[in-house]
């Protein structure tokens, strides 16, 4: 019985003495700058804050200006030379080696790119999501536009608390219907024939149906009206 | 007018709602397609009629919400109108909404009437295109109103789904709008108001009672069974009065107006839908 009270009494004090410590001594904290995975740190840091640190887009051990996935991949691949005129998509300046590139304007080129909400509705320019001269091609590593900033950097300008989930709204939307939507944007592709085919569907039949009805009707309010004088 | 028997088709509430949904309806589509057609010259004028596109768009959102809450409340009413006890009957009772295998059998029965196979279906007091006018808001008013309000919150949306989700969003928005448009304009609008029989309008909706003769023509099994159901004397009601017409015929060629308007521009404008 008395080993008892003597136990309990031992586990008691433990327990306060483990309170005192945990207020006594600094808060628990997690390693500021080792994390498990890259994952970890963006949830705790960059979601929250919407700003990255310079090393989290580093090219690190990479090349930085030329890195073209799917360049080797053609029949005959680009060499890094090659790659780096003919695939704009990486370059720090993608307009380098562009002739009378000074006398152009964007839309010279870029017509359908001009045509989307952001330019029409909200009156936006090219460059002020784009930046200045030189401007970087949107997946540089360096670029505003580059996916890993560009909710912090671009979109937050004007959609203030933009995450990297909203920057992920495609401004320069491809045509729905286009074959090759199919291929780069395939749920936009889709929503578009399903909803074509409703409209064409619903209206097709319901045109027909009233047409036919109210052409029957009429047809038939004549040739009563013909017919009754010969009744009568 | 006055000398004609007229037994009740809608009462006050269902008049209401209509009312309600034509008028919202109508907000809607003007100003809608003021933010769909801004870089046209058309868009622009009227959009600046409306206090600009911030203004539209404002007015735009908020009659969209009450949209979303008119369609609530409309449930609201029908959950209270429904007779629970006897679901089953209630839902396929002539009288209910609920489309039936007899309004299949009526879709082909009218296509080889219209063929001339075969005489036309005898209807009871809701036809097949009149459910599907019903029910289309059913389908319609929801998935303008989850896309609409995805699209009004984007952040928001954007912390529960990807981003590029809004780009669907605004698809299916506003094909839906264009379709309920142009079924409203044309399809409705041409039975409810140009077809023989209908001209000049169909005032059953405003004025809530229906001329007994025309009834028995194009519903025959509804008179059938009211009579049946020794209910058709407690059905008949007066004839609306004169003042109330006018201002009814007024309101509902307003609104004829308007809408074949916009059918006007989306025909003018196709290019830019």
């Amino acid at each position: 019985m008395r080993s008892r009270r003597v136990l309990r009494r031992s586990i008691l004090w433990m327990a306060l003495g483990g309170l005192g410590l945990l207020l006594v001594l600094p808060a628990v904290a997690p390693a500021q700058e080792e994390v498990t995975t890259s994952l970890r740190r963006y949830k705790d840091r960059e979601a929250s804050t919407g700003y990255y640190e310079d090393y989290e887009v580093e090219p690190r051990g990479l090349r930085p200006f030329v890195g073209v996935p799917g360049a080797l991949r053609p029949s005959f691949p680009y060499s890094p030379k090659a790659a780096e005129i003919r695939v704009r998509t990486y370059l720090a300046d993608s307009h380098r080696a562009v002739k009378f590139y000074e006398v152009m304007t964007c839309v010279a080129c870029h017509a359908e790119e001009a045509r989307d909400i952001h330019t029409t509705r909200g009156n936006l320019t090219c460059r002020q999501c784009h930046g200045g001269e030189p401007i970087a091609s949107i997946a540089h590593y360096f670029s505003p536009l580059n996916p890993v900033r560009r909710h912090a950097y671009v979109c937050s300008k004007c959609h203030e608390g933009s995450s990297a989930s909203f920057a992920t709204y495609v401004v320069h939307e491809p045509n729905p219907g286009a074959l090759e939507t199919r291929k780069t944007f395939s749920s936009l592709f889709y929503a578009d024939w399903f909803m074509s085919l409703l409209i064409v569907g619903t209206m097709g039949f319901f045109v027909a149906h009233t047409a036919v009805w109210v052409s029957k009707e009429l047809y038939h309010v004549f040739t009563e009206k013909e017919r009754k004088p010969e009744d009568e | 007018m006055n000398d004609q028997v007229r037994i009740i088709r809608f009462n006050v509430i269902h008049r209401l709602f209509h009312l309600f949904i034509m008028v919202t309806f109508l907000i809607q589509g003007v100003t809608g397609l003021c933010r769909l057609l801004y870089i046209t010259s058309w868009g622009k004028a009227l959009t600046n009629f409306f206090g600009g596109y911030e203004s539209v768009t404002t007015i735009h959102c908020r009659v969209g919400v009450a949209m979303l809450l008119g369609f609530a409340v409309h449930l609201v009413y029908i959950l209270l109108k429904v007779e629970w006890k006897a679901l089953r009957q209630n839902l396929f009772h002539p009288d209910s909404l609920v489309p039936r295998l007899q309004d299949v059998i009526h879709v082909g029965q009218r296509l080889r009437w219209f063929l001339g196979l075969g005489p036309p279906p005898a209807f009871d007091r809701w036809t097949y295109w009149e459910k599907f006018d019903y029910l289309a808001v059913f389908w319609g008013v929801p998935l303008l109103g989850v896309t609409g309000l995805l699209l009004m919150y984007p952040l928001v949306t954007s912390y529960f789904l990807p981003g590029w989700v809004l780009n669907v969003t605004l698809l299916l928005h506003r094909a839906e709008a264009l379709l309920a448009m142009l079924y409203i304009f044309i399809i409705h609008f041409t039975v409810g108001h140009f077809r023989h029989g209908m001209f000049p309008m169909n005032e059953c909706m405003f004025a809530g009672s229906v001329e007994l003769e025309e009834v028995r023509r194009e519903k025959p099994l509804w008179i059938v069974r009211l009579e049946e159901e020794g209910k058709l004397a407690e059905a008949m009601v007066p004839a609306p009065a004169r003042w109330f017409r006018v201002v009814y015929f007024i309101f509902g060629y307003t609104a004829l107006a308007v809408g074949l308007y916009l059918l006007l521009i989306l025909l003018i404008y196709r290019n830019y839908v």
